[in-house]
């Protein structure tokens, strides 16, 4: 816990934690202090003089809110006349050459300067001569998309590349109100994060090709999740909208806040991956290859487990229903393997955000004692008759002929969220929520336990792999038994699971099944 | 009134020359210079008053002195030779009639701060300038006078000559320091200062060429024989351009605290053709201009520039005679400081453009009254709102003559009013 110092702010005394600047230290207790170019995982570059405010008594008097460090007893002005007018004056010189076609941009609603103008210009224009022309629709690779135009030349995007990425693309070319953010010829975006400079971008200069013109950003529902591309459990929003006569739909992923897990961004792969949580899902029961209730096709499961089926869960299932998974495992009294090389992309990680697991929940298996190594599962496979896998493509693993042959002879029950090539070959195909749909908690990589919510609500919702898997037998299926059931194995969770994350012990962390 | 100290071998044939400067004392005062304290070289140069002589007129001694002590790193000494200032003509002289004394002004500056590699930063314009110093810069190294042993004593010193690429901007010695860095030439915000953070984060002198030159005579005769000219604060001699609408325009080293107008007339040969005279820049485009009624007890001195609400500079006098259109000058002025905006910060990026497209509508005879006050307010909203003063190099002179000569932008307003009315009725 950093020290804290009294101020003043306005003639009133306010306490903040020193070594910050005053953006961010006022920010915490409240006080806005309007900013273009800062950002805490940026720096200050002090170049949009917007946060110009007064010390009373400073020299000098007038300094960058984003470069100046918080002192005990300074007395900072940011209701005077003079700043207001400053401000203003700010927001008028932003404006003049900016094009104003708010009606067609999709920045508008979530815009830093629509919300700054409301706030402190608010005057009408007094700009009588021509504006400067720039580029439009100009695309930067990664399916970035800039207008020089709109652009308040920040150079967000350009630190970013610079500072984030390392990878440098972008620059400012070009001196006074002739300046703009470009690639250098031949060189777009290429960077596995080019996106997040969509998010960093405070007006709508840097737009994505992906979600442009698809959605206006006030019709979105706002909710928070967990990406689950990777095992670094990226923080996200997940933004949705249910438009009249159609279903809930989500538009994108963006990046939110978490400094002990993915800090301000995420990567691209990531922020795309909400196509796959709207497209090519399974959306009904199967079974013999004919669609049918899901209570049917139940059924039709329950019939089917015995010792003889090898239970597979998937290291994407959340710890929530691996519990009920692995309760359904030992009720029936068979084996339960976690068996999931085929997520694994070895090599494809970068020790930042990305990981070679792209599975949301792997150290989950390992913490509830859930074998996953190939040996024990071609064992049972050997001494199965038919097979049950939750959410687990097994084809994705092994594709040989010798494993076709093998899983032909057997009966397939696949409990799966999407349509693939288990569904397709499975004798019982049963359609459950996806994790946008359900709620549910996963380790992440660093032992880091997190919880998300259901954000988005089918017209026609699937059921939970929970309640499919108290529907097939399991004996732990209400939120309190597996509530309780966590605890017994995460000593660490005593109370709910805190936003932002719980980091488990070393020796939790670091469990082995034995 | 001319005095010859700086530019006392200007006119000697071959003084850039070594063998020629050296006849005539060049590299003299290295004996003395390390027979001294480097404390006692600050001390000396502090008791001459010597005062920046890039513009600002900061005490150089001083600036020295705020080096921080006992720092783990290396010591910088940057020349800022990028002169670019419009109607600045002085330290070109000193590249290259007499580098000489420039770089013996470097090795003394250098053994007072304990700095051991100089550059000099030179504007990209400066093709010939540029040679005859590295030609110096080659023959003192060759003559031992630079390098491992400065004139055979235990000090060592290397000097480096940068080019610039023609930004105004880089004179700035933030963006001077950024340029040399081998990024794009925009300002620093400051602090820190450059004497903390400088080149490459380590502590930085910078100094401009006239100021740096000075130092061989205050050396060799001493801070008293140095503030025998000039006035008590603004002591010393200043390499004074002269241009504009005079009868002999051109270089002039006066000691400072001379009034304007005699010099004008006694220096410079009056008012071309007889003339009469409309204005005068004092100290280069971005100082605010004189009326000739302003300029009657103002002298070559920073103290009576300032009770004038104008600004010393770099020495650059332009003086603007009867038949000067002011308003066609401050579209010229503007031009000039918009296309030199770095572009960093808003108000200096936008506000300069929108500032020329207003001068230029009301040149058009498109503009009102209402526009002239606005020109007025925007200076206001631009001017000390940004990261460096270059806004304020425009805005400071844009408003003088906005309001010492706004009769003539309303003639422009009214021209413009009464040729719209006749199309209207014809």
């Amino acid at each position: 816990m950093a020290e804290m110092i009294k101020l003043f702010v306005n003639g009133v005394e306010v306490e903040v934690e020193s070594g910050k600047n005053l953006i961010d230290a006022l920010k915490v207790v409240g006080i806005e202090i309007p900013h273009f170019c800062y950002h805490p995982a940026l720096g200050a570059d002090g170049n949009c003089r917007m946060c110009l405010v007064g010390i009373e008594d400073g020299r000098p008097p007038l300094v960058p809110a984003c470069k100046t460090p918080v002192a005990p007893g300074m007395k900072v002005q940011l209701d005077t006349g003079k700043i207001k007018k400053i401000q203003q004056d700010m927001m008028e010189f932003q404006l003049i050459n900016h094009p104003i076609d708010c009606p067609v941009c999709d920045q508008a609603g979530e815009c830093t300067l629509q919300d700054y103008y409301m706030t402190y210009d608010a005057q009408d224009s007094r700009m009588t001569v021509p504006v400067v022309s720039k580029g439009k629709k100009m695309d930067f690779g990664c399916g970035v998309v800039h207008d020089q135009e709109r652009c308040v030349l920040c150079a967000r995007c350009v630190r970013f590349t610079r500072l984030i990425t390392k990878t440098g693309e972008l620059g400012i070319v070009n001196r006074s109100d002739e300046a703009r953010v470009t690639t250098f010829p031949g060189r777009p975006l290429n960077n596995r994060y080019a996106l997040n400079v969509v998010d960093l971008c405070p007006v709508g200069a840097m737009t994505s090709q992906d979600f442009r013109f698809k959605q206006r950003a006030w019709f979105l529902t706002r909710d928070k999740g967990i990406c689950h591309g990777c095992s670094k459990g990226c923080n996200i929003f997940i933004d949705h909208n249910r438009e009249k006569y159609k279903d809930d739909i989500i538009y994108r992923f963006r990046p939110r806040l978490n400094e002990q897990v993915n800090g301000y961004f995420i990567c691209d792969e990531g922020r795309l991956s909400y196509h796959a949580e709207n497209e090519g899902r399974l959306l009904a029961a199967r079974v013999d290859g004919k669609d049918c209730s899901v209570d049917h096709a139940v059924q039709a499961a329950r019939k089917a487990l015995g010792p003889k089926i090898l239970m597979l869960v998937s290291p994407e299932c959340s710890i929530e229903e691996m519990i009920a998974i692995k309760a359904l495992a030992d009720a029936v009294g068979t084996k339960l393997s976690g068996y999931s090389d085929g997520y694994i992309k070895a090599g494809d990680g970068d020790g930042w955000l990305i990981q070679d697991d792209k599975s949301a929940n792997r150290a989950g298996l390992a913490k509830l004692g859930i074998d996953a190594t190939k040996e024990t599962f071609n064992g049972a496979l050997n001494s199965s008759d038919a097979v049950i896998s939750f959410n687990n493509d097994l084809f994705i693993h092994d594709t040989g002929s010798e494993f076709r042959q093998k899983l032909e002879k057997m009966k397939v029950i696949a409990v799966s969220t999407h349509n693939n090539t288990l569904t397709q070959n499975a004798a019982i195909a049963i359609p459950v929520a996806s994790y946008s749909e359900s709620s549910g908690s996963v380790i992440n990589k660093d032992g880091i336990l997190q919880h998300f919510g259901r954000a988005v609500q089918k017209n026609t919702p699937l059921a939970d792999m929970t309640q499919i898997a108290g529907m097939l037998g399991s004996p732990i299926v209400t939120e309190s038994d597996i509530a309780s059931e966590m605890k017994k194995v995460l000593p660490s969770l005593t109370e709910v699971i805190p936003e932002g994350g719980l980091k488990l012990t070393e020796s939790e962390a670091a469990h082995v099944p034995a | 009134m001319e005095v010859k100290i700086l530019s006392a071998k200007f006119d000697i044939k071959d003084a850039h020359m070594l063998e020629v400067a050296k006849q005539h004392g060049a590299y003299s005062q290295l004996d003395k210079l390390f027979s001294m304290e480097p404390v006692a070289v600050i001390e000396e140069v502090k008791n001459s008053g010597l005062r920046g002589r890039g513009g600002a007129g900061f005490p150089a001694g001083l600036k020295w002195s705020f080096l921080p002590k006992g720092l783990n790193k290396p010591v910088y000494l940057t020349v800022n030779s990028d002169e670019s200032e419009p109607a600045t003509f002085k330290d070109r002289y000193i590249l290259v009639r007499d580098p000489h004394m420039m770089i013996e002004g470097i090795i003394i500056c250098c053994y007072a701060i304990g700095c051991h590699d100089a550059y000099i930063y030179i504007r990209g314009e400066y093709t010939s300038q540029v040679k005859a110093l590295q030609k110096a810069i080659d023959e003192a190294y060759a003559a031992g006078y630079l390098g491992e042993k400065v004139a055979g004593h235990d000090f060592k010193l290397d000097v480096t000559v940068h080019r610039g690429a023609g930004a105004y901007i880089c004179g700035e010695e933030t963006a001077l320091l950024e340029s040399i860095e081998g990024k794009k030439g925009q300002p620093r915000s400051k602090p820190p200062f450059p004497a903390v953070e400088g080149l490459y984060g380590c502590p930085t002198i910078i100094n401009n060429v006239q100021t740096i030159a000075s130092l061989p005579y205050i050396i060799e005769n001493g801070a008293a024989a140095y503030k025998q000219y000039g006035t008590e604060k603004s002591p010393g001699t200043h390499l004074f351009g002269i241009s504009g609408h005079v009868n002999k325009p051109g270089m002039y080293e006066l000691p400072l605290g001379l009034p304007i107008l005699d010099v004008i007339e006694k220096v410079a040969g009056g008012v071309l053709n007889g003339k009469k005279l409309k204005a005068i820049i004092p100290g280069g485009s971005s100082t605010p201009v004189q009326t000739p009624e302003d300029a009657k007890d103002l002298t070559l001195d920073y103290e009576s520039m300032a009770a004038h609400k104008t600004m010393f500079g770099s020495g650059g006098i332009v003086v603007l005679d009867e038949t000067v259109d002011i308003v066609k000058l401050v579209e010229n002025l503007a031009q000039f400081y918009h296309h030199e905006s770095c572009g960093q910060c808003t108000p200096c990026r936008e506000g300069l453009g929108w500032i020329l497209k207003i001068v230029k509508k009301i040149l058009r005879g498109d503009g009102t009254s209402a526009d002239i006050d606005l020109l007025v307010e925007l200076c206001d909203n631009i001017e000390m709102k940004t990261v460096c003063v270059l806004s304020a190099a425009c805005t400071m002179p844009v408003r003088s003559y906005l309001i010492k000569f706004r009769h003539e932008f309303e003639a422009y307003v009214k021209k413009g009013a009464s040729a719209q009315a006749n199309v209207k009725q014809g």
